[in-house]
């Protein structure tokens, strides 16, 4: 498990990354994120609504309802051009950063 | 009544009279079923306990979602456009006590001003960066329009002052020492940069935005 603080401000850009795979729904995010991370990564479920409607409202994800043939409709997002180009920046920079971090901490370790 | 209806009249109060409610509690609904169709849990209160170490709690959740509407296109914008013309006014409220009325303060206050021209410039323009900055930042791509009208809106007063300073409606000594010509070419060159500045503050803003 790791800081709080640090998951919360990785959940858009990750959120943005499974987007490009593939539309999906809230519930199957968390999934997603649990699964990849070998369960670090796990935040409050409640907390993603939140930050997908920001998503939203910055034009960076779209959303759209879907009937399923067994329980309720699910409600799907998908990234746009704009989320696709600020989460091209994003992952370069977030790059950048953990290379410095790395060659910083290891030149503390040596 | 079992422990997802209980948790969702739970955040359903929480969340009080909030904008598109129905459709926030409807998506918590699917997720709730989608635990729910995972793993099953016989007992209500162990369930209940489940939803809320999962989601957390409602009080939690309705938060999150305060937070986020906290912050609307409207009242940013009309933040920045009151600031600015709280600027107007009180500039024009100095300038005519200044000019009318023998108060000590208000001559100190002026002179004060006067002699450091190029310190109010900058700050005036760190004051639009600002505001593209914050417009970015908050609503990304989207920003674009609120930041445009934003800076339409704001810019009125700029022009109005222009204007009425240039075809000499209000008298032109009430500005002394200002209102020299390089002075104004200065200002028209700063006005001009306005826009690029909150552009450039609203491109910095979106990428800290995600």
């Amino acid at each position: 498990m790791f800081n709080r603080e640090l998951v919360k401000g990785s959940t858009s850009l990750l959120v943005l990354q499974l987007l490009t795979e593939r539309d999906m729904y809230g519930y199957e995010l968390v999934k997603e994120m649990d699964n990849r991370s070998d369960h670090n990564f796990q935040i409050k479920e409640g907390t993603l609504y939140p930050a997908l409607h920001k998503l939203e409202k910055q034009e960076y994800i779209e959303c759209y309802w879907e009937k399923q043939t067994k329980g309720p409709a699910r409600k799907y997002y998908r990234i746009t051009t704009e989320g696709q180009s600020i989460l091209d920046e994003k992952t370069s920079e977030w790059y950048r950063y953990v290379q410095v971090m790395n060659s910083l901490i290891r030149r503390n370790e040596s | 009544m079992n422990a997802e209806q209980h948790f969702l009249e739970q955040l359903d109060q929480s969340l009080g009279p909030f904008p598109n409610k129905q459709e926030i509690i409807s998506e918590y609904e699917i997720h709730l079923y989608e635990i729910f169709n995972e793993i099953e849990i016989q007992d209500e209160t162990e369930a209940y306990e489940t939803i809320e170490k999962r989601l957390g709690t409602p009080k939690e959740i309705a938060k999150m979602w305060m937070q986020e509407v906290r912050i609307t296109p409207k009242k940013t914008q009309w933040i920045f456009v009151t600031f600015n013309l709280c600027l107007f006014v009180g500039g024009g409220l100095l300038t005519v006590g200044y000019n009318l009325f023998d108060w000590n303060w208000i001559d100190f206050t002026w002179r004060q001003l006067t002699a450091i021209p190029s310190i109010i410039i900058m700050l005036y323009l760190v004051f639009w960066g600002l505001l593209g900055y914050e417009i970015g930042k908050e609503f990304g791509h989207r920003g674009r329009k609120l930041l445009r009208n934003t800076f339409l809106i704001c810019i009125a007063p700029n022009v109005l002052l222009a204007n009425v300073t240039v075809f000499q409606l209000i008298p032109s000594q009430w500005f002394q020492p200002l209102l020299s010509v390089p002075f104004i070419l200065v200002c028209i060159g700063f006005t001009a940069l306005l826009y690029p500045i909150s552009w450039m503050g609203y491109q910095w803003g979106k990428k800290a935005s995600v």
